[in-house]
């Protein structure tokens, strides 16, 4: 095979439907571009319906590729069941899905209670629980099938400063390990481990200061948080052909790692 | 944006030992594909030669180098021919090595026979990583992409040796990833699963297949390109901001050989 014929059909997602939760975000919406650059149909959702429209509409300008924005709640069940028969009333099959939406706020540790460790479970476990069981009968009719898991450094390293966040990545994280022994050879599970990534906002919102990620920059062995880009990238190979033999696997994108094993405390 | 930068690896020099056959050779082969330039070094020079003519061959370019990993004279005349002749050196697989297949009971293995697997396994990636980071830190690029084994964190019968240097050259990469780092210098490994490699046949009976794959979730034991196409996303731009990281290559399972 000639050389740009090989990587085109190794990393090819032309006839594939690929849903995307969380999709209007930094990470969701660069992954988003990916696929679709590379030929995929992907069906963003997020909660957000003003961002999901406007994201899906530049990246189907960008792309050519037909692209779907849906407003959908992903801690909702009966609105994770309508989504899939909203994506195979359009497209007639799900070939992937990036279970991408989560997020988590900085709390004392013992500042938690019942309803926020909870919700927390909701948005960032459970919701991918739901929407892979429904997505499965269709998943298992497509070849080289497979779900992602976004999940992050706090999932499997001591987190005192996310209480609720971590530990709903963490039950994520076996989730994904779960799933993928029992549901092989059809459907293939991984994880992608996610550091310190620039999303805008999003990370102000969760408590950080300019100060505080100038210091997790400094502290990065790759000199640099991480851009939306270099997920998307560490997504798109195992989702690929090039991957067809990879499931289970936890997979960290994080720059290398700290040369600090500890967050930032917020008090720093 | 197009694929071919995110693998481009035009104008980087590879080099990939034990490259005459099995996973190095497929490795040898991808990294040619996405445009760099492949120092193919085994033991076995004629092999290595088949490797570097395919290259030629597809429009690549290539060079034949006869290099036993376990001789430091061989590591350091690699490294040097390799510079000379393809102008430097961006990515290194240190993809030679060997030993185990159940033949390390610890009742029988004597010490020299011991020490040889971590030399083949271990000592050599070691070495010649630090004979090729000042080029890749001149060059301004460097990925290193190990080949360890499921055998660095399985346990197995008459495997210590094996495995104790697997599972080493797993947390010395890691080791490395920290200190090379600042310099733009990467370095992973790819664990593969059962691959079917005349490594594997030398020690695959119809029953322990049949063992492998129903520990297996995906039915198959692997593909040279299964492992290969892991080595293409460490040693390329695509994994930029991924360092330090082992990725199993594996099916999901376990396959032993018991
Ligand atoms: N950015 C980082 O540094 C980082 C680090 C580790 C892990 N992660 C993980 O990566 C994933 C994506 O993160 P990001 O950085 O792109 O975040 P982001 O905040 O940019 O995007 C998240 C998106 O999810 C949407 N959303 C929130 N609640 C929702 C709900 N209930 N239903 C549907 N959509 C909802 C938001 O509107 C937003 O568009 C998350 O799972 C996050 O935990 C990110
Ligand atoms: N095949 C598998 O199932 C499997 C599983 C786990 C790990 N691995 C690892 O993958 C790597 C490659 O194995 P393979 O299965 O492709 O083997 P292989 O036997 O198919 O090929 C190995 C190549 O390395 C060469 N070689 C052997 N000793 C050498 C030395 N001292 N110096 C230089 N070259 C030498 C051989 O001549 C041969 O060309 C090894 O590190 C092995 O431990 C293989």
């Amino acid at each position: 095979m000639k050389k740009t014929e090989l990587l085109n059909d190794l990393f090819s997602f032309e006839n594939k439907v690929i849903i995307i939760t969380g999709g209007a975000g930094a990470i969701g919406s660069a992954l988003a571009e990916l696929l679709g650059n590379l030929g995929a149909n992907v069906v963003i959702t997020d909660i957000n319906q003003e961002r999901v429209n406007k994201v899906a509409s530049e990246i189907q300008k960008a792309t050519g590729k037909e692209t779907l924005g849906l407003v959908a709640d992903s801690t909702d069940e009966n609105q994770m069941k309508e989504l899939v028969d909203k994506v195979v009333a359009k497209f007639g099959k799900i070939s992937g899905l990036v279970n991408n939406v989560g997020w988590g706020a900085a709390t004392p540790i013992w500042g938690s209670d019942t309803e926020k460790m909870v919700n927390s479970y909701k948005l960032n476990t459970l919701s991918a629980y739901n929407l892979t069981k429904f997505c499965m009968p269709y998943l298992e009719k497509e070849e080289n099938a497979s779900v992602i898991f976004s999940n992050s450094r706090v999932g499997n390293t001591p987190s005192p400063e996310f209480i609720e966040y971590s530990t709903a990545k963490a039950a994520l994280l076996n989730m994904a390990k779960s799933m993928a022994v029992i549901s092989g050879p059809k459907v293939r599970f991984n994880t992608v481990i996610i550091g310190s990534v620039d999303n805008g906002e999003s990370t102000l919102d969760a408590g950080f200061t300019m100060e505080m990620l100038q210091k997790i920059n400094d502290s990065i062995v790759m000199k640099r948080r991480g851009f939306p880009a270099d997920i998307a990238h560490g997504i798109m190979f195992l989702m690929s052909k090039a991957a067809s033999w990879v499931t289970g696997v936890d997979l960290t994108l994080d720059g290398g790692g700290r040369y600090e094993s500890k967050m930032p405390k917020k008090e720093d | 944006m197009s694929l071919t930068n995110l693998f481009d690896l035009k104008n980087k020099v590879a080099i990939v030992t034990g490259g005459g056959n099995g996973i190095g050779k497929a490795s040898a082969l991808i990294l040619a594909q996405a445009g760099a330039a492949v120092a193919v070094s085994d033991l076995k020079l004629s092999d290595a030669e088949e490797v570097a003519e395919e290259i030629k061959k597809g429009g690549g370019k290539a060079i034949a180098v006869e290099c036993n990993v376990t001789d430091d004279d061989h590591l350091v005349n690699l490294v040097e021919r390799t510079v000379k002749e393809l102008g430097g050196v961006h990515i290194l697989i240190n993809n030679a090595g060997g030993g185990g297949g159940g033949r390390e009971s610890p009742f029988k293995i004597d010490v020299k026979r011991f020490a040889w697997v971590f030399e083949l396994n271990l000592f050599s990636a070691w070495r010649l990583s630090q004979l090729c980071a000042p080029h890749m830190k001149d060059g301004g690029y460097g990925s290193i992409v190990n080949i360890t084994s499921m055998g660095s964190i399985n346990k197995s019968p008459n495997m210590s040796a094996y495995a104790g240097s697997k599972a080493a050259l797993n947390h010395m990469s890691a080791n490395l990833a920290y200190d090379y780092g600042p310099f733009g210098i990467r370095v992973n490994c790819v664990g593969p699963g059962a691959t079917k490699t005349a490594a594997l046949a030398s020690v695959l009976t119809p029953e322990i297949e049949e063992k492998m794959l129903a520990g297996t979730p995906i039915k198959r034991l692997g593909e040279v390109e299964d492992i290969s196409g892991a080595v293409l996303y460490f040693a390329a731009p695509i994994s930029e901001w991924v360092s330090g990281q082992v990725l199993f290559v594996n099916g999901g399972g376990v396959q032993t050989l018991d």
